[in-house]
């Protein structure tokens, strides 16, 4: 069993999760009384799968989840997509994993492209990292919620206003409840991430204090990203809040929450490819401190 | 002959004659009380809906099923019409006929609205009447459980039932459902006294459509109206303020020029707070200026918009039918394979019976002749002569059951007798 447990790789649940993307495509070529169980199916066994990935990571690699930036990233993308699967079985209609799916893939190509080391912590900063860590995951995966929300807003919207009946197998939530999910996605992302840039900030106190890690100026580029997106989420909060009872608030909310997934994407790609001292040990310090601990890319 | 049909649908049966063709419930169970009375040890199933009266009868070889001229006949005794009269509209089929009308039937691809499922519970009303009046046997059992199959394969497999193809249904489910999540907690406007309100204000009360105020220029017909629908009567003075507190309106006045202009709309705008409107106009003239439907928020339906998306829905269904006749031939196929296999039953339990009694004879010859065995011994010889059997018997069943599928195995049966000198 462990052997098989130690064989498991990330092309493992991306093939099925990929597999489960390719069932839910189908959906718009042709009907099919098989799909339903293959979907559901592939997205739970790429789900299995990955949980063990990250169990067997921290067990034997003693890399926590949320302990780098490559695990960080596969935690959430595992998030999503249980929330998919979930989604999935109680509105077995529509086409959710279509929208939430190629955000699971882009996080899990995040995190291939990203550091597997993990961060050097110490008891003293674990609980800031891991709250740290934490927030930012509860904001990345309310904004990809919200998206996909929002996406199935105008989709539907669409379709109302072009008065066409629904396309077989690809029927949407009402816009009510596709509204009342983005407004709320949109809040909690907000919220859950400035508390994770402030927790950063405590973090990086603590680090400076004890000399654990590298002080993160505010020039870095991850504090420039995650800044960014806390701001933009803040005003795209306040902007949703704003226009709650003028017509068509529901359309600027949705759109919200996409321009909220873009820039969250563009943060990601910034913090894959960019250069930060976000993490790093201080310099000079050859041998790091043995990671046990939790915290954001 | 183990099947028969005769019957008559409103594609056949003019309404007159269909009028007076129909049976009630207790004319259907005396009609089948008669049946058995005159076709002892047959089986017959009557089914009598507005849109059909279909009588399906079967019975084993030896006691075959009444011949169609007979069972028209008989329903025309039933009912005091001449047989004449039924002769030339009533349609016949036998066997695979029968199971495929039936599958077709059940599955609602013979329904006067393509599709629809309601005749699929008035088929296990026949079919439980049948039960009760002790006319249904085996035979119908068996081609009636298939008929349930084959409709639920059809109504899981395809998109058949699925679209809806009246304005009502389609207004509320395609249209007012996408828009609001519950309207348990929405106000309903019903705008006018048209006969299309109350059939949309039926489907929105099943939608869990609570409040409900009706308008009309008439304040009488109004309250008229409300009393009779269950709903609050409102004033057609405060229209302004009604349009600002609904969130679905139902339209159906007869006005020859609109009642609610986008000047008008305009001031009740201003005072719904942003809340989304769905207006179903199912007047004509309509009674909403369409240039309504482009302020945000408002999903504005008109009948011609209604009617198209019912039309693509019917076009929708019309794609499904070959997928539907696929699998209607399919479980006819398997049905009739399962009938024909149940004729050779007879043959089988002689066949088996025969090797069983000489391996019974040569197996005591065997035990006689060896005392020295217990009990374990014997018990191991003898599984091993009923393993031997049953290889050897496998492949002329298998055949049997393979051929069964083709129709019935009348070759395989002769051979099978002349070989093994079965006597029928």
């Amino acid at each position: 069993m462990l052997e098989f447990i130690s064989g498991i790789s990330v092309v493992c649940f991306v093939a099925s999760y990929t597999v489960a993307l390719a069932c839910e495509v189908s959906r718009l070529a042709f009907r099919s009384g098989v799909r339903g169980a293959a979907l559901v199916g592939f997205a739970a066994a790429g789900l299995v799968a990955q949980a063990l990935f990250l169990g067997w990571r921290a067990v034997n690699a003693a890399a926590l989840p949320l302990s780098s930036p490559f695990d960080w990233y596969l935690l959430a993308a595992w998030l999503l997509a249980a929330g998919s699967l979930w989604l999935t079985l109680t509105l077995p209609r529509t086409p959710i994993g279509l929208f939430l799916l190629p955000v699971v893939l882009l996080l899990i190509g995040a995190a291939q492209l990203s550091s597997r080391e993990p961060f050097p912590q110490s008891p003293a900063t674990q609980i800031w990292g891991a709250i740290h860590g934490l927030f930012h995951l509860a904001a990345s995966v309310s904004v990809a919620l919200g998206a996909a929300a929002g996406i199935m807003w105008l989709i539907q919207a669409g379709r109302l206003h072009r008065k066409r009946p629904p396309l077989q197998g690809f029927r949407m939530p009402s816009l009510e409840r596709l509204a009342n999910v983005t407004n709320r996605t949109i809040a909690i992302a907000a919220w859950t991430a400035a508390a994770g840039f402030a927790s950063g900030i405590v973090l990086n106190a603590v680090n400076r204090q004890r000399g654990l890690l590298e002080t993160v100026p505010w020039t870095d580029p991850v504090v420039l990203r995650l800044g960014g997106l806390v701001a933009w989420l803040i005003i795209a909060d306040a902007l949703a809040h704003a226009t709650r009872r003028r017509p068509g608030a529901a359309r600027l909310t949705a759109w919200l929450s996409l321009v909220s997934l873009a820039v969250l994407t563009l943060s990601i790609v910034w913090g894959v490819f960019g250069v930060t001292r976000h993490g790093m040990p201080p310099a000079g310090r050859d041998e790091p401190v043995a990671p046990s601990g939790e915290a954001a890319p | 002959m183990t099947l028969a049909l005769v019957g008559g649908t409103h594609r056949t049966v003019p309404l007159a004659l269909r009028e007076r063709l129909a049976f009630s419930a207790e004319q259907a169970a005396a009609a089948l009380a008669r049946f058995r009375d005159r076709f002892p040890g047959r089986e017959g199933v009557l089914l009598s809906t507005c849109n059909r009266v279909e009588f399906y009868a079967a019975g084993e070889t030896g006691a075959e099923p009444p011949a169609a001229d007979q069972l028209v006949a008989f329903l025309a005794e039933c009912r005091g019409i001449e047989a004449v009269q039924l002769e030339p509209v009533l349609a016949r089929e036998h066997d695979a006929g029968v199971a495929r009308h039936l599958f077709s039937v059940a599955s609602g691809l013979d329904s006067m609205v393509l599709g629809e499922p309601q005749i699929l519970s008035q088929v296990k009303q026949a079919w439980a009447l049948a039960q009760d009046s002790r006319t249904a046997g085996p035979l119908t059992g068996g081609m009636f459980q298939a008929a349930l199959r084959t409709a639920k394969r059809v109504a899981t497999e395809t998109a058949l039932g699925r679209e809806r193809v009246s304005l009502p249904s389609v207004a509320v489910a395609d249209f007012a459902s996408a828009v609001f999540e519950r309207f348990d907690d929405k106000r309903v406007l019903l705008l006018g006294a048209g006969k299309m309100a109350a059939e949309t204000l039926r489907y929105l009360r099943q939608a869990g459509a609570r409040d409900v105020t009706v308008v009309n220029r008439t304040a009488g017909r109004a309250v008229e109206l409300s009393a009779r629908l269950g709903a609050r009567p409102g004033r057609f003075d405060e229209l302004v303020a009604e349009l600002a507190a609904a969130d679905l309106v139902v339209s159906t006045t007869g006005a020859t020029e609109a009642v609610v202009t986008l000047d008008a709309f305009r001031r009740v705008e201003a005072r719904r707070d942003g809340r989304p409107l769905v207006v179903l106009d199912l007047a004509v003239p309509r009674d909403f200026d369409p240039l309504i439907g482009g302020r945000p928020g408002v999903w504005l339906y008109s009948v011609d918009d209604l009617a198209a998306a019912c039309e693509a829905n019917r076009r929708s269904r019309q794609q499904e039918m070959p997928a539907a006749w696929a699998i209607i031939e399919e479980e006819t196929g398997r049905f009739m394979g399962d009938l024909h296999h149940r004729s050779t039953a007879p043959v089988i339990d002689q066949l088996r019976a025969g090797w069983s009694e000489t391996g019974e004879a040569e197996l005591e010859r065997l035990f006689r002749r060896l005392p020295g065995l217990d009990d374990a011994q014997r018990g191991e010889i003898r599984q091993a002569f009923e393993r031997y059997a049953a290889k050897l018997l496998h492949p002329p069943l298998a055949s049997l059951r393979s051929e069964s599928r083709a129709g019935p195995p009348h070759g395989l049966l002769d051979a099978l007798k002349r070989l093994f000198d079965l006597k029928d």
